[in-house]
C-alpha cells in the first residue's frame, strides 16, 4: 500500500463526517429485510429498493461524496501542494487515490446490494448486483475524480449529472439513458443474472464498452489535468 | 523613575451622534443580502451559474406548458402539479443555495463579527431561513405567474375566465409556499452542520433523495394504514399529502387523477408538516446557540 493511498484513506476515515455515509446502505438493507419479513412479493419491492434506492441514489451519492473527497478535499484546503511537490509521477498520485475511492464506494454499496439482492431473488442476483455496482463505482469515481480537477465546484457539477441528467432527463428523454452510468450498471447486472426485477433499454455491449471507456478516459483526463495544475484560493 | 511625559492630543476625531438603526434594520439587511446571495447577485459570474441554471430550466418548462396550452388548448399541468414535477430541481436549488448562505460564514469564521452587532442570536439563522424560503417561493412562484399570464391572455371567456384562472393560481402559490417552508428548513439545518460547502450540498441531496424510495417501498407493504401513512416518510410527498388534504380540489381538479392517496389521515399530514418545520427551526436555533458561544 503506497503512502499516497495511505494518506487518502486516513483523510477519508479520520473524520467524523465519514459516518454520514453509513445511514445510506443501512436504510437499503433495513428496507429489504422489512419487505422480506412481511412477505411482500419481490416483483413489487425489488425495483424501488434495488434500482430506485440502491442503484439510483446510494451508488451515485456515495461515489460522489467519496470520489470528490479523495482529491477535492486536499485541493480545497491547499494541502495538495505537499503531494504535488514530491518527486512522484502524476499517475502515481491519481491511481492510488482512484483505487481508494473505488474501494471505499464499492464496499459501501456492494455489500448492502448483495444482501438486498439475495433477499429479493437469489445469491446469483446478489453477486451480479455487487459486481455491477463495483464496476459502476469505478466509472462514477473516475468521473468525479476528474471533475474535481477540471472545475472548482465538483460536487455541484456532479449533482447536476446525477440529479438532472440521470434523474430528470432520464425519465423524460429516453435517449439520454445511453449516456447514463446508472443504466449501464442495470444492464450489466441484468446480463449477469437475468430476472424480471431489472430492466433497461441500453444494450449490454454498449454498456460494457462505455463503462470501460468512461473509467479509462476520465482517469487519463485526471492525470493530464494534474500535470498542469494551478493552485488557487476558494472560488467566490 | 521619572513621571511619564506622554501627552494624548485631541486631533479632532468625533463620536457618531447620528441615528442608529436598530435590530429591525440589521435583520432586514441580513435578509436582503441572503436573498441576493442565493441568486448570486452582486457576485461573480461563477456564483450565478448554478442558481440561474435552475431558474432557466424551470422558466423554460413553464413557457413550454403555456405555449402548449395556448396553441392546443390542453392543460398539461395545473399549478400544483407544476410544483410537484419540479421537485428534483428544487432539491438541487436548495443544495446550491443553503451551503452558500450558512456554510461560508461558518468556514471563514465571521460569525463573531455578526454577533457583536445589536443582533440577537436567533435573528441570524431566522433571517437566513427567511431568505431561503423567499428564494424557493420565487423559484416556484415566478413560473406559475408566467403560466397564469399565458392562460389569462389566451382565455376566451373574458374577465370571468381571468378571474377563474386567478382563483386557480392563488392556491398554487400557497402550495409553493408550503414547499418552500419545508425544503428550506431541512436544507438550512443540514447545511449549518458543516462549514464545507461540498459536504453540505452532498448531505442535503442525500437526505432528500434517500427518503423518496422509502415512500415507494412503504406504500406497497400489505397494510392499508401503512400505505396511507407512507407519504410521511419523504419531505416532497409530505408536502403533497398536506396539499391534497388542505387545498384538495383547488390543487387538482376533479377527474385528473392527481393528488396523493392519503385516505383519512389528512390532519396527521398537516400536523406532521408543522412539527417537521418547527423541529428543524428549533434545531437550527439550538445549533446557532452553540456556534455563537464558541
Amino acid at each position: 500500500m503506497s503512502t499516497v493511498s495511505w494518506i487518502t484513506a486516513r483523510g477519508l476515515f479520520g473524520r467524523r463526517r465519514f459516518l454520514m455515509l453509513l445511514p445510506l446502505p443501512l436504510v437499503l438493507v433495513a428496507l429489504a429485510v422489512l419487505c422480506r419479513s412481511l412477505g411482500v412479493d419481490p416483483g413489487q419491492w425489488g425495483p424501488p429498493v434495488l434500482v430506485g434506492l440502491g442503484l439510483a441514489v446510494v451508488l451515485p451519492v456515495v461515489a460522489l461524496i467519496v470520489g470528490t473527497g479523495v482529491l477535492g478535499a486536499e485541493i480545497d484546503d491547499g494541502t495538495v501542494v505537499h503531494i504535488l511537490t514530491k518527486p512522484l509521477p502524476r499517475w502515481q498520485i491519481v491511481l492510488p487515490k482512484l483505487a481508494v475511492a473505488v474501494g471505499v464506494s464499492a464496499a459501501t454499496v456492494a455489500v448492502p446490494l448483495y444482501v438486498a439482492g439475495v433477499l429479493a431473488d437469489s445469491v446469483r442476483l446478489g453477486l451480479a448486483l455487487a459486481a455491477a455496482s463495483a464496476l459502476g463505482a469505478l466509472a462514477y469515481s473516475a468521473l468525479f475524480l476528474a471533475l474535481s480537477l477540471v472545475t472548482r465546484r465538483p460536487v455541484l457539477l456532479g449533482l447536476v449529472y446525477v440529479l438532472i441528467w440521470e434523474g430528470l432527463l432520464g425519465n423524460f428523454v429516453s435517449g439520454t439513458k445511453v449516456l447514463s452510468i446508472q443504466q449501464w450498471v442495470i444492464a450489466l447486472a441484468d446480463r449477469m443474472a437475468p430476472t424480471e426485477l431489472l430492466s433497461t433499454t441500453v444494450s449490454v455491449p454498449v454498456a460494457g464498452v462505455l463503462t470501460a471507456l468512461v473509467s479509462v478516459g476520465f482517469t487519463v483526463l485526471a492525470i493530464d489535468r494534474l500535470r498542469s495544475f494551478s493552485v488557487a484560493g476558494e472560488t467566490s | 523613575m521619572s513621571e511619564p511625559t506622554g501627552v494624548i492630543h485631541d486631533i479632532g476625531y468625533q463620536r457618531y451622534t447620528g441615528p442608529r438603526l436598530g435590530r429591525r434594520h440589521v435583520f432586514g439587511a441580513l435578509y436582503l443580502h441572503g436573498l441576493r446571495t442565493v441568486f448570486g447577485l452582486g457576485r461573480t459570474a461563477k456564483a450565478k451559474i448554478f442558481p440561474w441554471l435552475v431558474v432557466g430550466i424551470v422558466t423554460l418548462v413553464a413557457a413550454g406548458i403555456t405555449a402548449v396550452r395556448s396553441q392546443i388548448g390542453e392543460v398539461v399541468m395545473t399549478y400544483a402539479q407544476f410544483a410537484d414535477s419540479m421537485s428534483w430541481l428544487v432539491i438541487f436549488f436548495v443544495a446550491v443555495a443553503a451551503p452558500e448562505l450558512v456554510s461560508r460564514d461558518l468556514r471563514s469564521g465571521v460569525l463573531p463579527l455578526y454577533f457583536s452587532r445589536p443582533l440577537p442570536r436567533d435573528d441570524y439563522p431566522l433571517a437566513k431561513l427567511l431568505a431561503l424560503v423567499s428564494a424557493i417561493w420565487l423559484l416556484l412562484g415566478g413560473p406559475q405567474l408566467v403560466m397564469f399570464l399565458g392562460a389569462a391572455f389566451t382565455t376566451d371567456k373574458g374577465m370571468s375566465g381571468v378571474w377563474d384562472e386567478l382563483l386557480d393560481l392563488l392556491p398554487g402559490l400557497l402550495y409553493a409556499g408550503l414547499w418552500a417552508a419545508v425544503f428550506a428548513s431541512i436544507g438550512l439545518l443540514v447545511a449549518s452542520l458543516t462549514g464545507k460547502r461540498a459536504f453540505a450540498a452532498g448531505g442535503i441531496v442525500a437526505v432528500f433523495l434517500m427518503t423518496t424510495p422509502i415512500v415507494g417501498t412503504l406504500s406497497i407493504l400489505p397494510s392499508r394504514t401503512i400505505n396511507e401513512l407512507a407519504f410521511l416518510a419523504s419531505p416532497s410527498t409530505l408536502v403533497g399529502g398536506v396539499g391534497t388534504w388542505a387545498l384538495g380540489d383547488l390543487l387538482v381538479p376533479e377527474g385528473r387523477g392527481g393528488g396523493v392517496p392519503i385516505g383519512d389521515f389528512g390532519p396527521v399530514y398537516g400536523v406532521a408538516a408543522v412539527l417537521l418545520v418547527a423541529a428543524c427551526v428549533a434545531l437550527l436555533l439550538l445549533r446557532y446557540r452553540k456556534v455563537a458561544a464558541r
